[in-house]
């Protein structure tokens, strides 16, 4: 009997992770699309080639050094406090120093940092880029003296470099459009909110978006507008859509969860119809409002809590195991998947507050410590 | 006998310009969007082209007592941000807790815009430098009280400023009162006309017998106040507390007070020709996407459109 339930418990595990194994593969690419981006070109050649890392085996403990966007905004506190933590967990038999340093989520900033990290000689240097073209010669010097880069969140204009982890942005982008062509029924109106223009994550996510609602004839893209990942910009250009369009939004794409807010807020000040939306992200506080307003929704992941991978491929690459040039996340840490709406009733945490982006790691009191939990729960 | 005449219409019709300029191109505007963009006379559209304009419109009102005193003030972008963090963390959520967290950054946001003051006066330091600084200041001491995470809850009660009936919403109540205010004070009172007095000459207004300094500073601490006001009022239309809440809208508040009329070198311009100017941006912005253009096209829109102005407005005092 004991043996039938342990086959069963297997079976549903099985069963299970190959249903996060489905949700986690892109959508397979038509050739025009790959042709079209080399974004997708890049991502695709090196999720499939493999690092040859020997030249960078050593004994540890390891000195890593982790440049990273630093003091701005929650999702940056909570990158951080991974790496302390997982520094921390991992023991100083396996990290023996952690040098960090803090860009202020500026490129102009960062580039001179990183000049001093790697004046330390680190044994690796994990590098959240604030900007592909300005660190891209940073991450050239680094490796000319033999320290292996690992990007971090994003990516630098450079080849140069030993691995990045992240996700397809392009596959995230048009996985939150093919949502409302799905949702419309392949007929509709929608209207795009993208992030900053000219930031590589914004501009390849929107590139994913365009490309399915190109293919699909039955959609109408009434506008383009950057939000900034802003929440009060979004807000302001969400009003005169709503004003302009009315009724005629079938669907609203968008390039961030803070940006999202402010597209719900818009709704809510106008008393209209929420319509679909295809951007929502685990972030507590666009899930709060999900739920409060029955919103239907498809929502992409960007976790902090990618730096404990970007760690792990670093002791990865110091103990001379080959990595892939191109590591996606989804494949490896729980709970950063794609999900709808049917779902964020399990993402959603009321203790938190509206700032935390999950999945959270750490244990809770780091959290609240940290001043993320709702005071009283 | 030609030449006076020639000489005397020239001189009218510049003075014209200076005068009426921002309002005729305002009237223009509206026009043209008659044809190009008839939605922007929605009602729906018109509520919330108010609603926004209130928020730049109480920073630019602001920004023109700064700019008459040849001042400028680079610091607002940090008051608001730091009003909209001290309300999400004093109150925590709580409507009881609201006047207390506005109290206290208006508290703030007066001994900000006294320390723009005593530092331009008193240290002689370019205001551009000193606001910035102050600027930088106050983004680092949010930071450090914040650790880097600009959280907290924003009171229900706030969303109040969300609310409208018809084109009327508390923003533009608050702003078109507020412009009143400020240009009865401009104009009508004594304190008013020694604020323009000691923006087009200091040295004879110290002369007559006037505190420069003084009446500096308080045009310093009062572009502080409205602009705790407008961050009030942001953080209730965000609902969030947003580490871009005033992106753009400081530039922007600067932007409409100089298309308005107020000059840079000080002692001339009126809250009326900012309140225009407002108008002028923001109609320009609604329009731009209405018509879907790209936001490289409206940032050259804008760009033009305030060089053209600052082009104008120098070419009609050339003499």
């Amino acid at each position: 009997m004991k043996k039938v339930v342990l086959l069963a418990l297997v079976g549903l595990l099985l069963l299970s992770t190959s249903v996060f194994a489905q949700e986690a593969t892109p959508e397979p690419f038509t050739e025009e699309q790959i042709a079209a981006s080399p974004y997708l070109q890049s991502v695709l050649t090196r999720q499939e080639t493999m690092y040859d890392t020997s030249a960078y085996a050593k004994e540890g403990p390891y000195r890593i050094a982790l440049a990273a966007q630093g003091t701005s905004n929650s999702w940056s506190a909570l990158f951080d406090e991974h790496a302390r933590w997982y520094a921390e967990e991992l023991g100083a038999d396996v990290i023996g120093e952690l040098l960090y340093a803090d860009a202020q989520a500026s490129a102009d900033i960062q580039v001179p940092q990183v000049e001093d990290l790697l004046a330390q000689e680190p044994d690796a240097l994990i590098l959240v880029p604030m900007g592909a073209a300005a660190l891209s010669a940073p991450v050239e010097r680094a490796m000319a003296q033999g320290v292996p880069v690992i990007l971090c969140a994003s990516t630098v204009d450079t080849d140069n470099f030993v691995t990045e982890v992240g996700t397809n942005l392009y596959a995230s982008g048009a996985y939150l459009a093919q949502y409302l062509v799905d949702q419309l029924g392949g007929e509709g109106s929608v209207v795009v909110m993208a992030g900053i223009p000219g930031v590589t994550t914004s501009d390849v996510m929107q590139q994913g978006a365009e490309a399915v609602f190109a293919a699909n004839p039955g959609i109408t893209v009434l506008d383009i507008q950057p939000g900034n990942w802003s929440t009060a910009e979004a807000k302001t250009i969400m009003e005169t859509w709503i004003a302009q369009y009315g009724d005629e939004i079938d669907g609203v794409w968008s390039g961030g969860a803070q940006m999202s807010q402010g597209i719900v807020s818009a709704y809510l000040d106008a008393g209209a119809a929420i319509p679909p939306i295809g951007g929502g992200e685990f972030g507590n506080g666009f899930l709060r409002l999900a739920l409060e307003n029955d919103i239907s929704y498809a929502a992409w992941q960007y976790p902090n809590a990618m730096v404990t991978l970007c760690m792990d491929t670093a002791l990865a690459i110091l103990r001379g195991e080959p990595v892939p040039r191109f590591i996606d996340f989804q494949d490896s840490i729980p709970n950063t998947q794609n999900f709808t709406d049917a779902e964020g009733e399990t993402y959603f945490n009321p203790n938190w507050s509206d700032d935390v982006f999950g999945p959270i790691l750490f244990p809770a009191e780091r959290l609240e410590t940290l001043g993320f939990v709702v005071a009283g729960s | 006998m030609v030449a006076t005449s020639t000489s005397t219409t020239t001189f009218t019709f510049r003075q014209f310009v200076i005068r009426y300029g921002v309002y005729i191109s305002l009237a223009l505007l509206l026009i043209v969007a008659l044809v190009l963009t008839p939605n922007l006379y929605s009602q729906q559209t018109l509520t919330v082209l108010l609603k926004q304009s209130a928020q730049l419109g109480i920073i630019a009102i602001g920004q023109t007592l700064v700019l008459l005193v040849a001042g400028l003030d680079l610091s607002v972008g940090g008051v608001i941000f730091l009003t909209s963090v001290v309300i999400a963390r004093v109150s925590n959520g709580a409507d009881a807790q609201l006047p207390l967290a506005i109290g206290l950054s208006l508290a703030l946001s007066a001994v900000i815009g006294f320390a723009n003051g005593l530092l331009i006066t008193k240290r002689k330091i370019p205001p551009f430098v000193a606001t910035l600084a102050i600027f930088i200041l106050v983004q680092g001491a949010v930071q450090a009280y914040t650790r880097g995470v600009p959280g907290g809850f924003v009171p229900e009660g706030l969303s109040i400023v969300n609310q409208s009936v018809s084109f009327i919403s508390i923003p533009v109540v608050l702003w078109l009162g507020l412009s009143a205010l400020f240009a009865f004070v401009l104009r009508r009172t004594a304190y008013g006309r020694r604020l323009y007095a000691v923006g087009s000459n200091p040295l004879t207004a110290r002369l007559s017998g006037l505190n420069v300094d003084r009446f500096k500073i308080s045009a310093y601490v009062l572009c502080s106040l409205l602009a705790c006001a407008a961050g009030v009022l942001l953080t209730g239309y965000v609902g969030y507390v947003d580490r871009f809440i005033a992106s753009g809208l400081d530039l922007d508040a600067i932007a409409a007070a100089v298309v308005g009329g107020t000059l840079f070198t000080g002692g001339r311009g009126s809250v009326l020709g900012t309140l225009a100017g407002v108008l002028l941006i923001q109609v320009l912005s609604t329009m731009a996407l209405l018509l879907g253009l790209s936001i490289q096209t409206q940032f050259i829109i804008k760009g033009v459109v305030i060089l053209a102005a600052v082009a104008l407005y120098s070419f009609a005092r050339s003499d």
